[in-house]
């Protein structure tokens, strides 16, 4: 049978079902797939595809260096691979972070929305300019098919040297802030990972672990295509990259024990485990496969060492990017959608390298189908024994009906509601004060979250929590009227009101002690004249004067509480969750009572209202 | 009985209904690719937009031969045809369904007019596979599918038939159901890779002969006037 059709046939089959998955995530939202929560928002997307997908796309530019900058002839003829393979890297990368992002049509921001502190900035600012430098790089290859645009192919061709410089400075650049970017989590990541020199270490085992990542790509399609690999070239290849590796290796060793923390490494628990195994296939065994003179020409010893190197690089990144952090709140599992998707990205950049191969001269002689010659036997299909025409026609066929079957499945097997949360429970809301479920809604649009008042009250008793504070001469004043903004402090005292002689008209006197510096800091507290203010036994202690935003005071009444209560009862892990109050389905009851406006969506995404009310006051 | 029902109306209707969507729309556009790459490599690129457009839009629009020849059966599947497409698109109970499954509902039809179709549909079913077995021209032009087909698209008509007008007893309407939603199901599947696939490329079919076999399109006239038969079908 043939390979490569067996091949691609897998990888399409696995792009059906991810695609499924992949257009679930964007018709209704990133919830009805995945399983990525508050206290783990960074899930097997960032661990599996963005991290690992930029680190071993390093090949790119550690070869084009090799080769234009050293001036390494030999290795000239894998050029186009090694960009072509970084090319896919990135874009990889880069499909998954717009498939996991929560607002994907908001991934421009960081190019006008300056934030200079954040290594994210930077990253974000560098992957867009390397992917474009990549894609220029990689570009006349495929012009090369056309009479058109000669020009514009001699223009790269000729300053391609500006474009490989560009692509090792933006690359050393972000390789390491992707490290930067982990400084953060020092309580958080197991020490054997974090160090101060996670910069050093990705952007080392970056240059270390690129070119491998390029020698096992050049095995596999060899592999496929039935090709002679010249193993002597490949094997002085891997001995170049073992030096980094050994580099790498040391760094990273000396690193923790220098810092005390060598014994770690033998104390017996999972981590350590890891670790060892990651040490193992990314340092000592294409260490030790490489440096031997024996071993390292045979074929079968590139395969195992460029193999276990990149596996160990990809499990090192998904270790810092999220297996190692320890997470307080519920444990996050990826769902066999996250996985599909997280697969199907990547088959699809296999299935486009793999085309690139087939359409481009990307090999030194460009790569001929042997069905394509007239003099050999017509290829029949297995299943109906019919001729399915040329070798393009055949695989057009072929493939795009298994693409179809294998989406159909996928679709059939998304359950197409949300996976997590059940929500909340649907109950008769009313809109006034003193009922039994109160509707939130702090600016005024319609939207908002349903309350169960009466539950609460029985619970806890803890009135005074929520009403901790009245208007003077009120009871349970409402939140907007001391809340009144609904993102920003507001003044809730209204210092010129009391002054001025058409408010309180109160003399300055009355509040500030005279011979003192008249600041909010000295002045009188507000109970000390409207004793009914602050009811007795609120726990929460009043800022002077100000209040906090309307979505702040909220958050901070219900999500504190229910972030305790989530970890003390065992079936309430979903109430620190979002989306748990945050819905935009509405109950039957709830639609009746207060507005025809709710004709609700049917999906979780919250959807605002088509013509939004400009809220007053607010 | 009714987790068998929940089943082949949840995951299996998901796949049946992806596979014929999905399905379709890879043959519309293998078709399309196809003309286009014999288009691209053809000779002689001159082709007869014109009568090839006018040829279509009547083929489209069958009134002409309900007049000239074969008037019954013309008007049997014609009637077949309307049936077919509006009463399981605009059918009151599954546009609800539509609109409890995606958010969003269309026009329906009454539920008089839609039984009034069902039962055309039925008996016009019928009348296709009697008119086939009958004319010797037509059975000696029919494979076994052009028989299965009118029978296992009356079944869903038949059995939703029974749900909504018949049911007696709730075992029965749920046996109807069950065989209604399954059958639909099966025609969903079977739709992509059999003659079906005319709903969608039947447009194009015109253009295609045109371009992959290049026929001219008056090329049946011209037969016809050689032949003295000038009018009669081909």
């Amino acid at each position: 049978m043939d390979r490569a059709r067996v091949f691609k046939s897998i990888l399409w089959t696995i792009s059906g079902l991810g695609a499924a998955a992949l257009a679930t995530r964007f018709l209704i939202g990133l919830g009805s797939i995945a399983n990525m929560n508050d206290a783990v928002p960074w899930g097997i997307w960032k661990g599996f595809n963005i991290f690992p997908g930029i680190a071993l796309a390093g090949g790119g530019f550690v070869m084009t260096a090799i080769i234009y900058i050293m001036g390494r002839e030999e290795y000239h003829k894998y050029a186009k691979v090694s960009v072509l393979l970084a090319f896919l890297g990135y874009i990889t990368a880069a499909t998954a972070l717009v498939t996991e992002l929560g607002l994907p049509w908001f991934v421009w921001h960081p190019i006008i929305y300056w934030q200079h502190h954040s290594p994210l900035f930077e990253v974000s600012w560098c992957v867009m300019l390397y992917l474009t430098v990549l894609f220029l790089e990689f570009v006349p290859v495929p012009l090369e098919e056309t009479s058109r645009f000669t020009k514009v192919r001699k223009f790269l061709t000729k300053y391609k040297i500006v474009l490989v410089f560009l692509g090792i400075m933006i690359s050393t650049l972000h390789q390491s802030s992707l490290g930067s970017m982990w400084l953060i989590t020092p309580e958080k990541l197991h020490p054997l990972w974090y160090t101060q020199l996670l910069p050093i270490l990705f952007l080392l085992s970056a240059i270390a672990i690129g070119p491998i990542m390029l020698i096992l790509a050049i095995l596999v399609i060899s592999r496929i295509y039935r090709r002679k690999t010249d193993n002597q070239t490949l094997a002085r290849l891997g001995v170049l990259s073992s030096f980094m590796v050994l580099t790498y290796g040391l760094v990273r060793l000396i690193d923790i024990g220098a810092n005390g923390k060598f014994a770690m490494i033998f104390d017996g628990s999972w981590q350590s485990a890891i670790f060892i195994v990651e040490m193992s296939l990314m340092v000592i065994i294409p260490l030790i496969l490489m440096g031997i003179r024996k071993l390292r020409n045979s074929s079968s010893s590139l395969w195992v060492a460029s193999l276990s190197a990149v596996i160990g690089l990809g499990l090192d990144r998904a270790n810092i990017a999220g297996v190692m952090l320890s997470v307080d709140g519920p444990r996050y599992t990826p769902t066999i959608f996250e996985v599909l998707v997280s697969l199907s990205i990547i088959s699809a950049a296999i299935l486009v390298f793999l085309f690139c191969i087939e359409r481009f001269k990307i090999w030194d002689s460009k790569w001929e189908d042997p069905r394509e010659d007239k003099k050999s036997r017509p290829d029949f299909d297995r299943s109906s024994e019919v001729w399915l025409g040329t070798p393009r026609l055949a695989g057009r066929t072929v493939y795009t009906l298994i693409f179809v079957i294998s989406l159909a499945v996928g679709f059939a097997i998304i359950p197409g509601k949300r996976i997590y949360s059940g929500g909340i429970q649907k109950v008769a809301s009313q809109k006034s004060l003193g009922g039994d479920t109160l509707f939130i809604d702090g600016n005024r649009d319609n939207y908002g979250v349903n309350f169960d008042h009466k539950a609460h009250v029985i619970r806890d008793s803890s009135c005074v929590l929520c009403h901790h504070m009245n208007q003077p001469n009120d009871k349970q004043s409402g939140c907007y009227t001391c809340h009144l903004d609904m993102y920003q402090r507001t003044d809730a005292f209204k210092h010129d009101w009391h002054a001025n002689p058409t408010g309180a008209n109160i003399s300055c006197t009355e509040c500030h002690a005279v011979d003192q510096e008249r600041l909010a800091s000295t002045a009188k507290a507000c109970d000390q004249c409207h004793k009914d203010l602050i009811p007795p036994g609120a726990t929460i202690t009043v800022d002077k004067y100000m209040a906090p935003s309307y979505t702040d005071a909220m958050h901070f009444l219900c999500v504190d509480c229910h972030k305790q209560k989530a970890v003390e009862l065992a079936d309430k892990s979903n109430l620190a969750l979002c989306a748990t109050c945050h819905t935009s389905e509405h109950t039957d009851h709830f639609v009746d009572g207060v507005t025809d406006k709710y004709k609700h969506p049917y999906f979780n995404h919250v959807v605002l209202p088509e013509n939004r009310p400009t809220v007053e006051g607010h | 009985m009714q987790g068998l029902l929940d089943f082949s109306a949840g995951p299996l209707f998901r796949l049946t209904f992806f596979i014929m969507v999905l399905g379709l729309a890879r043959i519309l556009i293998l078709d399309i690719w196809g003309a286009v790459d014999a288009y691209r490599k053809a000779g002689d690129k001159t082709i007869d937009w014109g009568t090839a457009t006018r040829k279509t839009i009547k083929w489209l629009i069958p009134i002409k031969s309900v007049f000239t020849h074969k008037p019954f059966y013309s008007i049997f599947s014609i009637s077949f045809h309307v049936g077919l497409i509006l009463v399981p698109i605009f059918l009151l109970a599954h546009v609800r369904l539509w609109e409890t499954a995606i958010g969003f509902g269309w026009l329906s039809l009454p539920k008089t007019w839609a039984d009034i179709l069902t039962l055309v549909a039925i008996i016009a079913g019928a009348g296709i596979i009697i008119g086939r077995i009958a004319s010797s021209n037509l059975r000696f032009l029919s494979r076994k599918q052009d028989y299965l087909w009118p029978l296992l698209l009356i079944i869903p008509f038949v059995t939703g038939y029974i749900c909504s007008n018949m049911a007696v007893s709730p075992a029965t309407y749920q046996l109807s159901k069950l065989i209604h939603i399954l059958s639909g199901e099966l025609i969903f599947v079977l739709i992509p890779f059999t003659k079906i696939t005319h709903c969608v490329i039947m447009p194009l079919s015109q253009f295609i002969m045109m371009i992959a076999w290049k026929f001219p399109a008056h090329v049946d006239d011209d037969i016809c006037t050689t032949l003295n038969k000038k009018g009669e079908p081909v």
